[in-house]
């Protein structure tokens, strides 16, 4: 996933000239248009209609906010055949989709080229620090004039990574339950997630293992029970009856599979593709060490690699 | 990962280098002993199939077919004789035992018999350990040793995933008593078909000369293995305690028409138990209601259960074991048939001499070693001629018990072996260490074959004489005729 942009400085992917600094713009789909045009002047982007339609396109897909006041519309183009970085401030907010109350103070707009994938999320990793400032947005979008934007963005010398890597596209908050929880709380966190697999971590957030409804099932339907070509005489889920009447007293690690998919969280992008497929898994595990940090599940995988 | 497959490469390049090696030292071992050209090529191939099994057990059947191919390439074998030396009596039997069983486990003959198990009352670890080198025995016996550790090893599974117990202990303890139930009759292994079938005997010579010396090897086996894994049974009945205090089962239980399934086994071995008489009143060939019992039991079957029977035939038959099965018996006819079997009888006899009382723990321990390092119907279809010319009663049964315990010895040394461990590594991805199972399977394997040469030395003075059993079955012929 290198895209030739390897230790690039992200301050060098735009000037002065690509920042609207404290626009006076309050609508997103004004500013959208407002800092195309702007790096069509300046760089040439092709269509700006066709553009506009692909950053509103993605936009309405998901949000785009990736931090409290801070938005990355962005969207990958067959006009350009480099990273084109625009930025705007507003000191007033412009409202984005995602929470209502909040509004985005620093716009940094990415297009990048149809064909490499890994670009926009190498420049989201490379600006990844100053997300988890607090007030980082709102500080930008105090400064006067548009230099002083860029300087911040030169001063920070933010880089874009050799790689996109597992940390970069995981999903950081995820739902967990103990090892020593019971298999009635495991099964109500598997009704309730809507999920079919649930990670299990130790008191220090050691992945452990993971509780999965298709172990669950295989509890209720051992092997035994399933060389029978004709399970009519069972008519009632009377397997399951077992299970239910002693879910309160039975350990999850009954049905805990300890066979699961996981990188570590510096591990290249690539390799998670790499686990997915070779153990048609639809989600693999980042761990920092051994402990649980993320998860990427396939379909985010797909969507932020292809499509993003 | 280009290391390592650099490195398999490697390792298969030596594997391969190995094999060839081997073989051309046979044939030129062969040829200095003045072997004729034909005997040195027959010896070579069968040398290079039972290396293949040793160095490329994935590759075993291909390397069988292009051995094939040689031996009718230099004329060594014929096209009649491949079909004769074929043995596709033999085959056709386990395809008719194989689509029985098949159809037995989807009737839920073998569940009801785990639920069986899984829900006994005042279970403890001492009980769990005889329940299951019975129950592996005695369906090795009924039905085949494959399918017997197949099924209990899904009921030791079962227990040690409820109890989280390391199954290692109990998988092999259940692999040692199917191997020697394995013995028992001529069902439970293809090595006892084989033999009864070259040797003329039946199912009730088994029951009278092979299932006794079976069940005390299997009572001295199950008193060793309650002592050598004295600790790991302490544990399970502390976990089953535990979980009896909390009222809780080893698995779920569910209501299994079993009736069905047990009818059809019951009728398939009263059948195969009778087919001597059974053969006598028909005045067909011997051993012909054998073969046929489980053909037929399976062509019923598969009329009532037709819209399953593909899949049956498809599914349910080993295809692959069976082929290698059948170019292995061709092989061995070759060296039959070429004389080196005679040439090696010979040897044995100049050596060993003719005394049956001295031959018997001879064959009965070259047939153990062997079966430990090769595939047991390898080493029994080698042997077979060789014991033959020797016409001797309690040799015959020799071969076969050392050839059935034997492969307690290694890991590699029986089917079941091999079949356990692929489960094992399956659902737990760990193995046993060749080391760790030949410390509790030489043991098991030495007592077992001294058992059975006790049983054999007392038992030999009332078997009747082969020639006698020739005379017999010349009267009864005429009588038919």
């Amino acid at each position: 996933m290198a895209s030739g942009l390897n230790g690039t400085n992200f301050a060098s992917l735009f000037t002065s000239k690509d920042t609207l600094c404290q626009t006076s713009i309050s609508d997103r789909d004004e500013l959208i248009q407002k800092m195309l045009e702007v790096l069509a002047l300046n760089h040439g982007i092709g269509n700006v209609e066709h553009a506009f339609q692909q950053v509103i396109e993605r936009e309405e897909k998901i949000s785009t906010v990736i931090a409290p006041g801070i938005a990355v519309p962005h969207a990958r183009l067959d006009a350009i055949d480099g990273i084109v970085v625009g930025v705007a401030t507003s000191r007033a907010g412009i409202k984005f989709n995602g929470d209502a109350n909040s509004k985005a103070h620093l716009v940094i707009m990415i297009l990048a080229p149809k064909d490499q994938p890994g670009v926009y999320l190498q420049a989201l990793s490379s600006f990844a620090k100053i997300l988890n400032e607090t007030g980082v947005a709102k500080r930008i979008a105090e400064m006067d004039n548009a230099e002083d934007v860029w300087r911040f963005f030169d001063r920070g010398g933010l880089v874009l990574p050799d790689y996109v890597c597992a940390g970069d596209i995981m999903t950081r908050d995820i739902a967990v339950v103990l090892e020593n929880d019971t298999l009635e709380h495991a099964i109500d966190m598997l009704v309730d997630q809507h999920d079919i697999d649930v990670p299990v971590v130790d008191k220090a957030g050691v992945l452990v293992g993971v509780v999965t409804a298709y172990e669950l099932l295989k509890v209720c339907l051992p092997d035994y029970i399933l060389w029978m070509d004709d399970l009519s005489p069972i008519i009632n889920f009377e397997p399951f009856a077992q299970v239910l009447r002693n879910e309160g007293k039975a350990w999850l690690t009954e049905i805990m599979a300890t066979d699961y998919a996981a990188v570590q969280v510096d591990a290249p992008a690539i390799q998670v593709a790499k686990e997915i497929t070779k153990r048609g898994s639809r989600q693999v595990y980042v761990l920092d060490d051994e402990k649980l940090v993320g998860e990427i599940r396939l379909q985010d995988f797909i969507d932020k690699v292809l499509r993003q | 990962m280009v290391k390592k497959s650099k490195d398999g490469s490697l390792g298969m390049l030596v594997r391969g280098v190995c094999l060839l090696v081997l073989t051309g030292l046979v044939a030129v071992s062969a040829r200095s002993a003045q072997f004729e050209d034909q005997q040195v090529l027959s010896l070579s191939i069968f040398v290079m199939i039972i290396l293949a099994t040793l160095f490329f057990w994935k590759f075993r059947l291909a390397i069988a077919f292009i051995g094939i191919a040689m031996l009718l390439g230099f004329k060594a074998l014929t096209l009649q004789s491949f079909v004769e030396s074929s043995e596709l009596d033999i085959i056709l039997f386990l395809v008719g035992m194989m689509v029985t069983v098949g159809v037995l486990k989807e009737l839920g003959l073998f569940t009801w018999i785990i639920q069986m198990v899984l829900g006994m009352e005042h279970m403890t670890g001492q009980i769990f350990v005889t329940i299951i080198v019975f129950l592996s025995a005695l369906m090795a016996c009924a039905v085949d040793e494959v399918t017997s550790i197949v099924f209990v090893g899904a009921l030791i599974f079962q227990v040690c995933d409820t109890l989280k117990l390391k199954p290692v202990p109990f998988l092999m303890i259940a692999v040692m008593a199917t191997n020697i139930g394995s013995s028992g009759t001529m069902l439970g292994n293809p090595v006892g078909i084989l033999i009864g079938h070259k040797a003329g005997f039946g199912f009730e010579d088994f029951v009278v000369w092979a299932f006794p010396v079976m069940l005390i090897s299997l009572v001295i086996c199950l008193l060793i293995l309650l002592v050598w894994y004295k600790k790991e049974i302490a544990l399970l009945t502390e976990k089953l305690n535990e979980r009896r205090a909390e009222r809780l089962g080893l698995g779920p239980l569910v209501r299994v028409p079993y009736k069905r399934g047990l009818f059809i086994l019951v009728a398939m071995l009263t059948l195969i138990a009778s087919h001597r008489r059974l053969e006598n009143l028909l005045g067909v060939e011997d051993n012909t209601v054998l073969i046929v019992a489980p053909l037929l039991i399976a062509g019923i079957l598969m009329i009532w259960r037709h819209e399953r029977a593909r899949h049956y035939i498809e599914t349910e038959v080993e295809w692959w074991t069976l082929l290698f099965f059948m170019m292995l018996f061709v092989v061995a006819g070759t060296l039959e048939h070429t004389g080196v079997t005679d040439r090696v009888a010979s040897d044995f006899t100049a050596f060993f001499g003719t005394n049956p009382v001295v031959l018997t723990p001879v064959v009965i321990f070259v047939s153990a070693l062997g079966s430990a390092f090769v595939d047991n119907v390898v080493f029994v279809a080698a042997f077979i001629p060789v014991v033959r010319e020797l016409n001797s009663n309690p040799l015959w049964w020799a071969l076969l018990l050392g050839a059935c315990f034997g492969g307690n010895i290694t890991m590699i040394g029986s089917t079941a072996n091999i079949v356990a461990l692929g489960m094992l590594e399956k659902k737990y991805r760990t193995s046993i260490k060749f080391g760790e199972w030949l410390k509790l399977g030489a043991v098991i394997g030495l007592i077992t074959c001294l058992v059975a040469w006790g049983a054999l030395f007392i038992l030999s003075p009332y078997m009747p004489e082969r020639a006698a059993m020739s005379v017999q079955a010349e009267i009864l012929e005429e009588a038919l005729h």
